[in-house]
C-alpha cells in the first residue's frame, strides 16, 4: 500500500493530524492497537492550566506565547503560537461538523469539576460543562443538586459535594446530593450496580424515558438551579438529548465525568473517527505496529502484528502512540524505551528518579516528562543518532512537558498533530 | 494450572472499554461482558474451576473486545478456552450437526433439491424449533448439487498452463452451498494469469470450535496444516481463502486456541483481497468494464480483527463503475452458528438491527461483504442480495470479455 501519510496511534493527536491530511486530499491511514486516552479523559481540552507554583493560568494562549514558547524545549515552543491557535480552531471546527460543539470562555480558561469534586482550569469543553448559560448561572451563587442513579457505582455524589464545599469558589452555594431511579432498572435482570456509564448513556440516547427522568430530577433537586449528573446524557445523540432534558427540567444541567470509561471523552473519539472516515481516511483498528526499517535517515516501511511480513509504505509517517498508558513508551527494569523504532528517549536512567514518593503529589511525577527527543520540526533520531526526516512524533509521546502539572495534555496533542500535518502536506506538495 | 501462553489477562487495567464495545453485552444483561467473563474471572477460574459460571456461553467470539482493548488482552481467546475447558458439554444433536459442516454438507449436497425443499417445510421448521432449538424464523443457506471440490477436480479449466499459482482453501460454504463464488474466483485469478489449485481440505474448524468440539477441530486443523503445506510447493505460492473466518482460523485460531504449530502456513495464508491487492500493486490488474452498481460494504468482525478490511476496500475501489457506500463497522449479529441457535436468536437479531437500518438508509442496489454468514444474516433481514467482493470483480471482468 502506498500512502502519503501513515499514522501510528489513533488518539486525539493522530486523529487531528490524519483529519487535516485527508482534508487536504492526501491518502492517509491510521493504525491503532486499542482505544486511546480519550476514553479515560475528562473530555475537556486543557491548553495551559497552571504556573510552576501551581497558581492558575487564566489566559493560556497569552501565557504560552510569553512564557512557554521562549523556553525552547517545550512542544509548544516547536509549534509556535500561530500553529497552536490554528490547530485548536481546526480541531473545534472538525468536531462542530460532526455536531459536537466545544465552548471556550473568550480565550480565557474556565473551570470544570472532576469525579472527585475537584475544580480544574481547562480551555475547551462540551456544552454540558461550559456555555454562556452555565457561566451566567454560576454568578447567581444559588443551589446545586448533585444526583446519581441509585445503585450506579462509578460515581459518588457525596464525595464530589464534600470536596466542592471545601472550595472557596463554591463557598456561597448550597450543595445537596440525591438519588433518582432509572425506569428501565425495574425491567431488567441486571443489577444496577453492574451498570456502566455506557449502559445508561444508551438509555438516554433512546429518548424514551426522558420525561420520566426529568420529573425525577426536578423532584430530587429541591428547587436547585444547577443539577450535576454523572456524564451519561447520551452518546450518539448528545446535543439533542441535552437540549430536551434542559427544557423538560428547566434547570442548568451539568455533566461530571465518571470513573472510566468516560462518555465525555468517547463523544470526541466518535466524532473524530467519523470525520476521518467521512473524508476518506482509512482507520485500521486493533493492529499494533511492531517495527519498521530506517535507511539513511528515512523510514522506508513499517510492519504490524496482523499484517505479518507485509510492508506498509508511505511518504511520511507519524508516531502518535501516546505515553506509558497507551504503551507508546515502555519502562524496563532500568530504562525507558520507545518500543516501535527504538528512537532516542529523554529519561533518567535511575529508576528511583522516575516517580515521586506520593501518588497524588502536587508536583506530579517526573516520568510524565519523559519521551522521544525530536528536533524543532518534531523529527526524532534513530539508534545511530541520525534524524529521521519523514517521521514525525506528536502528542503524549513527546518529552519536556508535564500534562498533569501544567494542565496542557490535550493542547499539546492537538497542536503537535496539526503541526506535523502541515509539514507533511507541505512535503507532499513540494 | 496457569497457561503461561496467555497471561495477557494480567495486563488488564480494568478500564471496561472492552465491555462497552461488546455487541452481546449491549443487547443482553445475561452476559456480564468481556471484562468480567475474560480477565476478571480468569484469575478465579485458575484457582478453582468451580467458580466458572455458564454465562460464558453467550460470547459469540466476534473479537470486537480485543480490537478495543488498550492493553492487548486476548479477551475473546480467554473466554473461548474457558468455555471448552470448563463448561460441560451437553451433547446436543443440533450442535453436533451444526458443527459437522463436512458431514452435513456431503449428505445435503447429495440430494440438494430434497434438502432445500424439506428444510423450508412448515412442520420441519416447527420440529427444528421445538426439538432441535433452531429458531423458527431463521432462513437457511441453500445447498448446491455436488461439491465444488468435485467440480474443481473434474471440470475446472486447465490450471497447469499458468506459471504463478495460488492454493485455494475454498471452505465448506463454497464447497456445499455457493459453487459460483469458487468458480468466480477461478475466473478472476485466471484473468490475472494465476492458476488455482485446490487441496483435499477439511472444514477449517470454526464451527467446531464454536460448538466446543475441540478434539475434532484439532484433527481437522492438523490435516489442513499438512495438506496445505504440501500443496505450497514452489517458492512464492500463496494460500488464499474467500472466507474471512476460514482465513482467521488458519492463521490465528490454529495457533492461539488449538495450540497447534502452523508456522509452515502462517505467513502464507491470505484472505483473498489481500492477495488481490498485492497483485494489483505490482500492476497485475485484470481488464475490467464498468459494473454500474451502487453497493454498501459491510466489514465482517473477523476480517476487522485481522486488519484485512483496508484490502477489501482498496480492491473494491479498483472496480470501475462501483459506487461504494462504506457502512459504519458493526457486528451483524450472526457470528457463525450463534444466530442459528434458538437461545441466542433474539440477541443476534437485535445486535444486527442497527446495521440493517443503516443498509436500508444507504439506498443501494446490493450489499457487499466478505463473510458467508454475514451474507445469510443480511439477506434474511434486508431485501438486498449480498455479493462477495470476488463476485463483483468477476462481473467487471465478464463485462470486459462480453
Ligand atoms: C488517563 C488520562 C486522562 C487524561 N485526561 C485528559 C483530559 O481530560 N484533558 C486533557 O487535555 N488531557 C488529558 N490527558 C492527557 C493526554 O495524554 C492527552 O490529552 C491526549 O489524550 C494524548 O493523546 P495522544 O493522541 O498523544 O495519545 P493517546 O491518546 O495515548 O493515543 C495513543 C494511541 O496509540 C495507540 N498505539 C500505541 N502503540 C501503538 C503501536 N505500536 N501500534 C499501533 N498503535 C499504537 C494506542 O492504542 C492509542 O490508541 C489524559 C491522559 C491520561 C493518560
Ligand atoms: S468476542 Fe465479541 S461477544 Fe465475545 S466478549 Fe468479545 S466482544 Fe463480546
Ligand atoms: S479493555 Fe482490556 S484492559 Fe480494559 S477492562 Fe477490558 S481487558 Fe481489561
Amino acid at each position: 500500500m502506498n500512502y502519503d501519510c501513515l499514522i501510528i496511534g489513533g488518539g486525539i493527536s493522530g486523529l487531528t493530524c490524519g483529519i487535516k491530511c485527508v482534508s487536504e486530499g492526501l491518502r492517509c491511514g491510521i493504525l491503532s492497537s486499542g482505544m486511546s486516552a480519550l476514553h479515560f479523559s475528562s473530555g475537556s481540552i486543557d491548553l495551559y492550566g497552571y504556573h510552576t507554583n501551581r497558581k492558575i493560568v487564566y489566559q493560556p494562549l497569552d501565557y504560552i506565547e510569553r512564557l512557554i514558547i521562549p523556553e525552547g524545549r517545550h512542544p509548544y515552543s516547536k509549534c509556535g503560537i500561530d500553529m497552536i491557535r490554528e490547530g485548536i480552531s481546526f480541531f473545534s471546527e472538525t468536531l462542530e461538523k460532526e455536531g459536537l460543539v466545544l465552548y471556550h470562555n473568550n480565550d480565557y480558561n474556565h473551570f470544570h469539576v472532576s469525579t472527585m469534586g475537584t475544580v480544574k482550569p481547562t480551555y475547551l469543553s462540551q456544552r454540558s460543562v461550559f456555555n454562556d448559560s452555565i457561566k451566567e448561572g454560576f454568578k447567581k451563587r444559588s443551589k446545586i443538586a448533585i444526583l446519581n442513579f441509585s445503585g450506579f457505582r462509578d460515581f459518588y455524589p457525596e464525595l464530589a459535594a464534600e470536596n466542592l464545599r471545601k472550595n472557596s469558589l463554591f463557598s456561597l452555594f448550597d450543595i445537596i446530593t440525591g438519588e433518582i431511579e432509572l425506569p428501565l432498572f425495574r425491567r431488567t435482570e441486571k443489577n444496577p450496580h453492574e451498570f456502566r456509564s455506557m449502559d445508561i448513556a444508551r438509555i438516554f440516547d433512546s429518548e424514551k424515558y426522558l420525561p420520566g427522568i426529568a420529573n425525577q430530577i426536578v423532584n430530587a433537586s429541591g428547587g436547585a438551579l444547577f443539577v450535576g449528573l454523572p456524564a451519561f446524557i447520551g452518546i450518539n445523540n448528545f446535543t439533542r438529548i441535552y437540549q430536551r432534558l434542559s427544557e423538560l427540567t428547566g434547570m442548568l444541567i451539568y455533566e461530571i465525568p465518571t470513573l472510566p470509561p468516560s462518555i465525555l471523552g468517547m463523544r470526541i473519539d466518535d466524532a473524530l473517527k467519523s470525520r476521518f472516515a467521512a473524508l476518506g481516511g482509512e482507520f485500521i483498528a486493533g493492529d499494533t505496529v511492531n517495527g519498521g526499517e530506517i535507511v539513511n535517515g528515512v523510514l522506508d516501511h513499517i510492519h504490524t502484528e496482523n499484517h505479518g511480513s507485509t510492508r506498509l509504505r508511505s511518504k511520511f509517517f507519524v508516531l502518535s502512540s501516546g505515553s506509558f498508558f497507551s504503551r507508546g513508551l515502555v519502562s524496563e527494569f532500568n530504562m525507558i524505551r520507545e518500543p516501535v523504532f527504538n528512537l532516542k528517549v529523554a529519561a533518567s536512567e535511575d529508576r528511583r528518579e522516575w516517580y515521586s514518593p506520593s501518588f497524588f503529589q502536587k508536583e506530579s511525577h517526573p516520568f510524565l516528562e519523559y519521551g522521544v527527543v525530536t528536533n524543532n520540526t518534531l523529527n526524532p533520531e534513530d539508534t545511530q543518532g541520525a534524524t529521521v526526516e519523514n517521521l514525525f512524533c506528536t502528542g503524549a509521546i513527546l518529552p519536556h512537558y508535564n500534562p498533569i502539572r501544567e494542565g496542557c495534555g490535550g493542547g499539546v496533542a492537538i497542536s503537535t498533530g496539526y503541526f506535523a500535518a502541515k509539514k507533511i502536506i507541505e512535503g507532499c506538495r513540494s | 494450572m496457569i497457561n503461561l501462553e496467555n497471561i495477557s489477562f494480567d495486563h488488564c487495567i480494568k478500564c471496561t472499554v472492552c465491555t462497552i464495545y461488546c455487541p452481546v453485552a449491549r443487547e443482553t444483561h445475561l452476559f456480564p461482558g468481556p471484562k468480567q467473563s475474560g480477565p476478571d474471572t480468569e484469575r478465579l477460574r485458575i484457582k478453582d474451576p468451580y467458580l466458572v459460571d455458564d454465562s460464558l456461553k453467550y460470547c459469540s467470539n466476534c473479537k470486537r473486545c480485543e480490537i478495543a482493548c488498550p492493553s492487548g488482552v486476548k479477551i475473546a481467546d480467554l473466554i473461548q478456552v474457558a468455555k471448552f475447558q470448563h463448561l460441560k458439554k451437553k451433547i446436543r444433536v443440533r450442535d453436533f450437526f451444526m458443527s459437522r459442516t463436512d458431514l452435513v454438507g456431503r449428505l445435503a449436497t447429495f440430494m440438494s433439491f430434497l434438502t432445500n425443499f424439506v428444510i423450508n417445510l412448515l412442520p420441519v421448521k416447527f420440529f427444528m424449533d421445538v426439538i432441535l432449538k433452531i429458531p423458527f424464523g431463521r432462513s437457511f443457506p441453500k445447498y448446491a448439487s455436488g461439491t465444488f471440490h468435485g467440480w474443481a477436480k473434474k471440470k475446472m479449466p486447465d490450471q497447469s498452463k499458468f506459471r504463478t499459482k495460488a492454493v485455494y482453501f475454498h471452505g465448506c460454504y463454497v464447497n456445499y452451498n455457493n459453487h459460483q463464488l469458487g468458480k468466480d474466483l477461478v475466473d478472476v485469478l485466471n484473468a490475472m494469469n494465476i492458476g488455482v489449485i485446490t487441496e483435499n481440505e477439511k472444514c477449517c474448524g470454526v464451527p467446531l470450535i464454536a460448538n466446543g468440539y475441540i478434539d475434532k477441530a484439532k484433527k481437522n486443523a492438523a490435516h489442513n496444516i499438512q495438506a496445505l503445506s504440501r500443496a505450497l510447493g514452489e517458492e512464492g505460492t500463496r494460500i488464499v481463502s474467500t472466507s474471512s473466518s476460514c482465513s482467521y482460523a488458519l492463521k490465528y485460531e490454529y495457533a492461539n486456541l488449538l495450540e497447534l504449530n502452523n508456522a509452515t502456513i502462517y505467513d502464507k495464508v491470505d484472505y483473498i483481497t489481500k492477495y488481490l491487492y498485492s497483485q494489483f500493486e505490482t500492476g497485475n490488474i485484470p481488464p475490467m468494464k464498468p459494473v454500474n452498481l451502487r453497493a454498501a460494504y459491510h466489514s465482517p468482525c473477523h476480517l476487522e480483527r485481522m486488519g484485512g478490511v483496508i484490502y477489501t476496500i482498496n480492491v473494491l475501489k479498483e472496480i470501475p463503475g462501483l459506487d461504494l457506500v462504506i457502512l459504519h463497522s458493526e457486528c451483524c449479529g450472526i457470528a457463525g452458528t450463534y444466530g442459528f441457535k434458538k437461545e441466542y436468536y433474539e440477541i443476534s437479531q437485535s445486535i444486527g438491527a442497527n446495521l440493517f437500518r443503516n443498509i436500508e438508509k444507504a439506498d443501494v442496489e446490493v450489499v457487499i461483504t466478505d463473510c458467508e454468514t454475514c451474507k445469510m444474516q443480511i439477506e434474511m433481514n434486508t431485501p438486498y442480495e449480498v455479493l462477495h467482493p470476488v463476485q463483483v470483480l468477476a462481473r467487471a471482468i465478464k463485462n470486459n470479455t462480453r
